[in-house]
Order: structure tokens, then sequence, then C-alpha cells
């Protein structure tokens, strides 16, 4: 029925899968996604490094990485972050005049939690597609091994905890993940098994070298003990190393290997540590800027965004956000589930992810190919952003990817990009 | 009013004859033209204001265009949805005498050269344009916008370097930007042909240069370009329209030229679409068809999905622009057919009847012979 189609496209303005491959002039594109490795969190290679040093170390990489770009053109930057105080607005404003992003730029520090990033880059695209700026920089960070804590446990005054409703914001996410999987009926059998599936694809990414494009390697310093028989020596010694590879994969895991591990939040619970995400540092950016713009500086352009949904869904459940994200904003773009090549969902659990690719009928194969949070680490409002690093070198030219998180306090959101 | 029911095929072209007052041919297609059969209607208009069929032809994919010869007057040419042309002569029955078949996919408009009598032009779904001569086998010649498609509003021509734009995807599959829907040879010149796209470009293409594209601009802000034809009165005028609903009235000569030039010796390309003389907003829904009159400079007849035609004044005075006509000036609609139940999809006036009357042809299955109001205005 190609004529139909063709027919129906003078009657209807342009929707669907054609309508979104379209190039347009005002179209925002992004011309670079960078990320840092993933470490370990309070152990990892990064335990020593502020969020603000990452994100130096990840901006001056992206502007090495795109040598035809001046990075004067940059009007606005927005980055996502979860565990600073006021969501880093003080210390990722300097961190950018740091890493060579003029103080014309303005800054903004964003915090919708785990979608930060995400959110970030929304924010960014959104001013661009007004006409608010030309070009900006979005992204997320996160030093969990710095920042995470008891001192970022929700503090509600009596009135939020007297509410019945207001205090379920209040609910550990392992426990919003156990209701998921009792609501659902997602036996452990089966999350263990998703995350063990999780952590083969991402060995396989890591050993075929699928992750060295979008990681921009850091070289930070690192207190390590002193293993000195000196008794005079201090006790730790600082060590520079460079980080280039993410700590969270490891290789040989199976679903039985999982199944020992004791669970974390419930006595008779299914969620523990080898099938939650996991604590992690890391940082992402993403170049957008009006494809008008960068077909003038002659700067290359990796992939097309769409659009963005956030949606609220109940806090106790907050996993289930992706399968209400996911059909809002496909509904946004006017394409279905099976227009999309690869989704990047992140896997805050095994049983919340397992929800929503159920819920939404996806074929499994196509979610996560890389393997997800479960493998490589969950640097809160680092997230949405390495997705977006990620899905660009997963797609081929022309392919739609979407990415997807939830969002604790009980949303989730969703964003669909085009790969050129 | 006159009518004529193609019942069971919905129009597609509609043509008056250039050689008899009262014949039209009648290109149509069953089932909207989505699927199934075509058929040539060739009508004559009698004397008690009836139309009735002289004969008609069937074929196997829907028609979407028609041209009369200029040389011949019993042979007219057919656009058809399976990529074929094929040429049918009114005293030889049932068959076409000729097919020709080169396009790949829908040919979506064919027209006959009005100068040099002996070629004609087809445009098609298959993004190209090809010239033929109808005693010939093969087409004479291919025109293919050799343009980076990648974007659509900064077209980089073939004769033209544009900007170095280091675009990862050189290969869309997004075969819908490709196609061609109309091109039409300039009724100045023997070798003139403009294309109308569905990247909303219009093409100006001389089949006498060695590059044969001389002109490329964005006519539509980005929406499909679904029609073009040239004034012909003003040859450096032209007038299009399509998805955007307004059709567009050009001065060829105020638009830069793709090829470079000794003054300007940098080739240049088109970044914005450049402004129109005229524009004429009505039409509710994209404008399938437009037909500058052959009797009158200013007048122009356009049929849309709105399931109406317009006939419109072009009275703007390209001398004195700055006097802001196009606010002050008199009424340019002046007369809505609105008979149609149906998209309109095809519309031409007649040429040597009483000046004003025009036919226009439609999804109702309907083909309606009208006089066009206020046709002094």
């Amino acid at each position: 029925m190609e004529r139909l189609t063709q027919l129906a496209s003078h009657l209807t303005t342009a929707k669907g899968v054609s309508a979104i491959k379209q190039k347009n002039a005002d179209d925002v594109v992004i011309v670079a996604a960078y990320r840092t490795a993933l470490t370990k969190g309070g152990k990892g290679l990064f335990k020593d490094t502020a969020s603000e040093d990452l994100l130096i170390g990840l901006v001056k990489g992206l502007l090495a990485k795109t040598p035809n770009f001046d990075p004067k053109l940059i009007e606005d930057v927005a980055i996502g972050n979860v565990l600073n105080g006021g969501a880093g607005a003080f210390e990722h404003r300097a961190a950018m005049l740091a890493a060579g992003i003029p103080y014309s730029a303005a800054f903004l520090a964003i915090n919708r939690q785990c979608s930060s990033g995400l959110i970030a880059v929304n924010d960014i695209a959104n001013k661009i597609l007004t006409g608010q700026i030309d070009v900006g920089l979005a992204g997320g960070v996160e030093s969990m091994s710095k920042n995470y804590g008891p001192k970022n446990a929700p503090q509600f005054s009596d009135l939020l905890l007297r509410d019945k409703e207001a205090v379920k914001c209040g609910i550990p996410m392992g426990i919003t993940n156990e209701n998921v999987a009792e609501k659902y009926t997602i036996d452990r059998a089966t999350q263990d098994a998703f995350a063990a599936a999780s952590y083969n694809k991402a060995e396989r990414a890591v050993s075929q070298g699928l992750f060295k494009d979008e990681i921009i390697p850091l070289q930070v310093t690192i207190e390590v003990d002193n293993d000195s028989e000196d008794d005079e020596a201090d006790d730790t010694i600082k060590k520079t190393v460079t980080v280039d590879t993410d700590e969270g994969p490891r290789a040989g895991v199976t679903a039985a290997s999982l199944g020992k591990i004791k669970a974390a939040f419930k006595k008779d619970g299914t969620t523990h540590a080898g099938n939650a995400s996991q604590i992690s540092d890391g940082a992402g950016a993403v170049l957008l800027m009006r494809r008008s713009v960068a077909i003038k500086h002659g700067l290359p352009i990796v992939g097309k965004y769409v659009a963005t949904s956030a949606v609220g869904v109940p806090p106790e459940i907050m996993g289930v956000g992706p399968a209400y994200a996911i059909p809002h904003v496909l509904a946004q773009a006017g394409i279905s589930t099976s227009d999309v090549a690869v989704y990047e969902i992140n896997e805050a659990f095994a049983a919340q992810a397992l929800f929503c690719i159920e819920h939404l009928g996806l074929d499994k194969s196509k979610v996560n190919p890389r393997g997800g949070a479960i493998a490589l680490g969950h640097p809160l409002g680092a997230t949405g952003a390495r997705q977006i690093a990620t899905i660009l070198r997963e797609l081929k030219t022309g392919e739609i990817g979407v990415t997807s998180m939830c969002i604790g306090t009980g949303m989730g959101a969703a964003a669909v990009f085009v790969k050129e | 009013m006159l009518s004529f029911r193609t019942t069971g095929y919905n129009g597609y072209g509609v043509k008056y004859s250039p050689f008899y007052d009262n014949k039209l041919a009648v290109a149509t297609a069953a089932n909207y033209g989505l699927v199934g059969n075509g058929r040539l209607y060739i009508l004559s208009i009698n004397n008690d204001g009836s139309i009735s069929s002289d004969t008609h032809y069937d074929t196997q994919d829907g028609l979407f265009d028609i041209a009369w010869s200029e040389t011949h007057e019993n042979q007219c040419v057919a656009a058809s949805g399976d990529g074929s042309i094929k040429l049918f002569d009114v005293q030889v029955g049932q068959f076409p005498v000729m097919n020709w078949h080169e396009h790949q996919r829908e040919v979506f408009s064919v027209n006959w050269n009005m100068v040099d009598k002996t070629n004609f032009v087809s445009a098609s779904w298959d993004g190209s344009i090809k010239i033929w001569l109808p005693n010939r086998q093969q087409s004479l010649l291919t025109l293919s916008p050799e343009v980076d498609y990648t974007t659509m509003a900064s077209p980089v021509a073939a004769t033209a370097k544009g900007p170095a734009v280091p675009l990862s995807n050189k290969t869309t599959t997004n075969t819908t930007q490709t196609c061609i829907y109309q091109a039409v040879f300039s009724p100045h010149s023997p070798s003139v042909v403009v294309s109308a796209h569905a990247n909303s470009h219009v093409m100006i293409w001389d089949l006498r240069a060695p590059h044969p594209l001389q002109l490329d601009y964005v006519a539509h802000g980005g929406l499909e370009t679904l029609t073009i034809d040239w004034n012909k009165y003003r040859s450096a005028v032209i007038a299009s329209s399509g998805v955007d609903k307004s059709v567009k009235v050009w001065d060829t000569r105020m638009i830069e030229s793709v090829q470079p030039s000794a003054s300007a010796p940098m080739p240049s390309f088109h970044n914005a679409s450049p402004a129109p003389l005229n524009q004429f907003m009505g039409h509710e829904f994209a404008v399938r068809r437009i037909s500058w009159s052959p009797h009158d400079g200013a007048s122009l007849l356009s049929c849309s999905y709105d399931m109406s035609c317009r006939v419109w004044q072009d009275h703007m005075d390209d001398k004195a622009r700055f006097l802001g006509a196009r606010r002050m000036g008199p009424l340019q609609c002046t007369g809505v057919f609105g008979n149609h139940r149906e998209f309109v999809i095809g519309c031409d006036w007649s040429m040597w009847g009483e000046p004003g009357w025009c036919v226009s042809t439609g999804w109702d299955e309907m083909v309606y012979v009208w006089d066009t109001p206020n046709k002094q205005a």
C-alpha cells in the first residue's frame, strides 16, 4: 500500500516512521555522545574522584573528539545529578569552565532522579526546538562513592508521614521492586536468569570492545593502601590510573550462581545484589544542536532527537515506569513498538525491567543488547546520558532507538532517537 | 455546467483536446487508484449539453495523467501506476499503439511539448523525469535530480558544491522523498521543463545544457510540491502548489541559478525558500493540480483535496511589488467550484471553447465541465 501511504501524506502532517526519519533543517540532532567508564561505587577506580572532576574529564574529552566544534557556540548546559547538594549547581557550573566551555554558556542543574541525564537532554532539545538556543550540551554525572549514603535518605515531615499516599514516596527502591515482583508474580529464578543474561551480554560487549568508542578514558588519582614495610610511611599512597573500562561486567555469571545470593530487602524477597543495578560512578554527555547549525559548521551528525516523555506511576511500584512512559513517547512520535530497533531500558532491578518488557510485549533480543544496569552499573544522574551514548552505537543508520528508565517516587521517562 | 460519470473509476487526470473544442480525455483508476485497473475515457461534449463517451480503454493498472498529442489529433499518452506510459490512438480500438516501460514506479504525470510538438515528458515516483518521442521505443533522455536528499531544506545540487556536509547517512531509505509529481514543458521554449518534487523542491531543467538542472529551490517550506505550471503569457513566471495548501507564483528570474557564472563564480545553493511573487491562500487541504489559463495571463485554476476547484487572479504588478498589491489589490479568488463530492485531482482549461470554461475530475467519479465565474475580473 505504498500508494496509499504516499497519498495519505498529502493530507496529514507527516507522522510516523517516515516522518521521524525525515531530515529537516530545524531538527534537533546529536553531534557527539560520550560517557566515562562506569566504576564500582566505593571501591572502583573513581572512588576518589569527585563528580565535578568526572565531568571535567568527560567534557574535555568530548570537545577533543569533536575537533571542528567551537565551544563558544554552546549557549546552555544542563547537567543531571541526583546526589550532590543542589544537584551540583555550583560545582558542575565550575566544572564546565574548567573543561573549556566559556562562561557565556549558561548552566542548569537538573534532578529528576534516575532520569536526570535524559531530562537534561530533553531540556536542551526543547530549548533548541523552540528557538531559544541553537546549541547546547546536556549530560549527567554521579559519584555514588562520594555522595551515596544515609544523608540522601528522604527526610519527610510529620504531615507527609501521616499522609497515606505521600509516605509511599519514601519506600526504599528495593522494596518497590519486591512489590512489583509480588504484584505481577515474577519469581526469583526468572529474575536471576534475566540478570545473568544482562551480565553475559555486557561481558560479550566488553570482550568485543563495543564500548571503546563511547568511553572517554579519564586519568584520575586514587588512594591505595601502602604496602610498604616502613612504619613511618603513610597508610595510603596516591596513584594515577587511566580508567577506560567498565568495572561492572563480570565473566561467567549464571542464573545458578546468582541463585546463591541472599535477598537484600526482605527475608523471603527476590531482590538481591546480583539482580539489581550496581552502585556506580560515572558520567555521560550529549552535544545537541539544530541540524542547520550542524550543517553550517560542518559537524558530523550521529543521531536525531525525536521526543521525550515522562509519566507518573504509583510510587510503591515505581519500577513499572518504562511500561507507561514508552507507549506515551511512541504515541507522540506516531510509531509502534515494532518500529523500534533497539530499546535501552534501565535495569534498576530485574523484576521491574522484566515487567516492562512483558507488559509492552517487546522482543527480548531488542532490549539492552549490550547489557543493562545490572551488569554495567547505574550511576543515577548519569544513566540517561549513558544510555544515549550506548544506543547510538548499537543502532544502525536509519534505525530508531528508545531509551527509558524508571524513576524513584513513581515515574517513568522514555525518549526516541534516530541513528543517522 | 455539464457532467459525466466515470462509473466505477475515480478520476485522476483530464485534458481538453488541442484539436477539437468538444473532446476530452480522462485518466481514471479503480479503487481510488490504490490498487486495480485503470480506464482512459475519450469524451465528447455534444451540442445538446450532454457528454458521451466515444470510447474507452481498460488498462492493468490505474491511470494517473493524460496528455494529448500536439501533432496527431487522435493520439494521447497516459501515465500508468505500473510505471508504464501508453500511447492510445482513438481510432485504434482496445489496445495502446505504443507502450513504454522504463519507469520503476508510478508515472504520475505526462505533458506534451507545446512548442516542439514532437516530444513529451513524464515524471515518476521513481525520482526520474524522462523525455520521449512517440515513435521511438526508448526514452530520449532521463533527468534525475542528483541532489543530496539528506536534508530537505538545504539542497546541494549536482552541479553546485554546497557546504561540506559530513552527514553520516547518504542513503536514506525514505523513498517518499524522491517522488516527482509533475513535469511540464515550457510553452515558451522547446527545451525547458519544470518539475515538482516530493521533497518540496521545484526544479527547472534545460535539455540542451550539459548539466540540465538550471534552477532548484525549496518552494513549499519542506512540504511536498505536488503540482506546477508555466504561465502562458509571462515566460519567466511559474506557479506551484502542494501540501502546504498555498498556490505560489514565482518569477524564475528572481531565483538564483544553481549554475556558477562569471559574475558569481562560487556555485550557489538555496538555504531557504526564496520569496514568491504572489501567494494564493484559500484551499483547505493539499492542492493536487494547477493550471494557468490559456486565454488570460492572470487566471489560474486549482483543484484540491478539499473537494473544490478555485479560480485565482494574479494581479501582482511585478514592476510595483512594493505597493503591496497582495493586500490592497482586487480579490484574488474569483471563483469556487464546489460540486465535487470527493477529492478533486485533475483540472484543465478549455482551449478552443469560450474562454473561461474548464473541466475537472476527481474521486467522486465525476467529470464536470463548467464556466468560471467572473472571468474578466
